[in-house]
């Protein structure tokens, strides 16, 4: 085995050729495209990982939002307990209040009413007794029957009363 | 023997320059065709090239730092794939002809035939010396330059005796070391090849002859690596002083 000094430079000078070759064609616009790649997914990651702090920040605000929205709404049913309460209760005095005026005024009318009945029956019993003076004056009755005839009166007007 | 042409008193390897320019040709086919469509999402091909980059990315940041490195991809990449292509190719299609009449014009001489009646017209380029000793000494001048380059003074600091007397000596150990373990490699697997194939009963030897290729393949899988690795180790070595 010899060493040709030709060899030698045909050897280096086809693999340096080769080199250049790659790097013009193959690996430099190859390398570009994945230090592209690279760069891109980095990109991507960062947007990723700040979407992802924007949507657990969203999160967060709505479940803010949404307890805030629960203690309103108990708020709200608080309130209107107690508003329903006070509103039947007035609504309960009322009609308390209404039902004692009512009775009050019926108390006022039935105490009318016999009043204006005990002055009609006065009236009637007025002219009954012109009547029946009037009648024992025109008539002579006998005493017996006369007695009779006022008891029957009388007795009429306790019906009536 | 191989046939050889002389040109402007330099002798050229015919068999040598031959697979050079095949493997060279495979590399580049490989590469290019495998870079041709450049998708954002490799497929097929890209995806093999891909790797082999990121592989010469790996070998190149394991001795530079990460600006350096980008530099040196182009280079790991071009001597990994020739290698590896070149050790593949001799154990896969060795051609061999017979001759027995010289032929002065290619090298093959009277002498020469007398010894052996085989021409191979095909075999590994890194199982010729010279090829894998050129290499190596061209790693090892670029090496100088680069040190020369990133500073004279350090650079000639560095052979200041007497520890620079050991250093001397290393820089011609280092491309001798560099290029011999390459070509001892793979000229000892097709040595063995060859011997498996011509000599001896195909019943007695094809068994070892299959494993022994597959070992072949593994060592010039290995070789071109370590050539690779080692070609980067001396460029920064010469950066780092």
């Amino acid at each position: 085995m010899s060493i040709h000094l030709g060899t030698m430079l045909f050897q280096v000078g086809a693999v340096l050729i080769l080199m250049l070759l790659l790097k013009r064609y193959a690996l430099g616009p190859m390398m570009k495209v994945m230090n592209e790649r690279q760069e891109h997914i980095e990109q991507q990651l960062t947007i990723a990982d700040e979407k992802r702090a924007e949507a657990e920040k969203m999160v967060s605000e709505q479940k803010e939002a949404l307890i805030q929205a629960r203690e309103e709404a108990k708020e709200l049913l608080e309130r209107a307990k107690v508003q329903k309460e006070r509103e039947s209760e007035e609504i309960l005095q009322d009609a308390r209040k209404r039902a004692d005026r009512m009775i009050q005024d019926a108390k006022e009318e039935i105490a009318l009413e016999k009043e204006k009945a005990i002055k009609e029956l006065r009236n009637e019993v007025g002219n009954l007794s012109v009547s029946l003076a009037s009648k024992l004056i025109e008539k002579e009755v006998k005493v017996k029957d006369q007695s009779k005839l006022v008891e029957s009166y009388l007795n009429q007007v306790g019906e009536l009363q | 023997m191989t046939p050889k042409i002389e040109f402007l008193g330099l002798t050229f390897d015919l068999t040598i320059m031959i697979a050079t320019v095949v493997t060279c040709i495979i590399v580049f086919l490989i590469a290019v065709l495998a870079t041709r469509s450049r998708s954002m999402v490799p497929k097929g091909l890209q995806n093999l090239v891909e790797m082999l980059i990121e592989f010469s990315k790996g070998i190149t940041r394991m001795t530079y730092d990460a600006k350096t490195a980008e530099r040196y991809v182009v280079l790991s990449f071009t001597l990994f794939m020739f290698i590896f292509v070149a050790n593949q190719l001799g154990i896969i299609m060795m051609v061999t002809a017979e001759a027995h009449h010289p032929f002065p014009a290619l090298g093959i001489t009277e002498e020469a035939l007398k010894e052996t009646h085989g021409i191979a017209w095909f075999k590994s380029p890194t199982a010729d010396l010279s090829a894998a000793l050129g290499m190596a000494i061209a790693v090892a001048l670029y090496t100088h330059i680069v040190g020369i380059r990133s500073g004279l003074k350090s650079y000639l600091k560095h052979y200041i005796p007497p520890m620079g007397l050991i250093h001397l000596l290393e820089e011609f150990s280092k491309p001798l070391t560099h290029g011999m373990r390459l070509w001892a490699n793979i000229f000892a697997g097709e040595v063995l090849i060859t011997i498996m194939i011509t000599e001896g009963a195909p019943w007695i030897t094809g068994a070892p002859l299959v494993v022994w290729m597959g070992f072949s393949l593994f060592v010039g899988a290995i070789q071109a690596y370590i050539f690779t690795v080692l070609a980067n180790v001396y460029i920064s070595q010469k950066m780092a002083h």
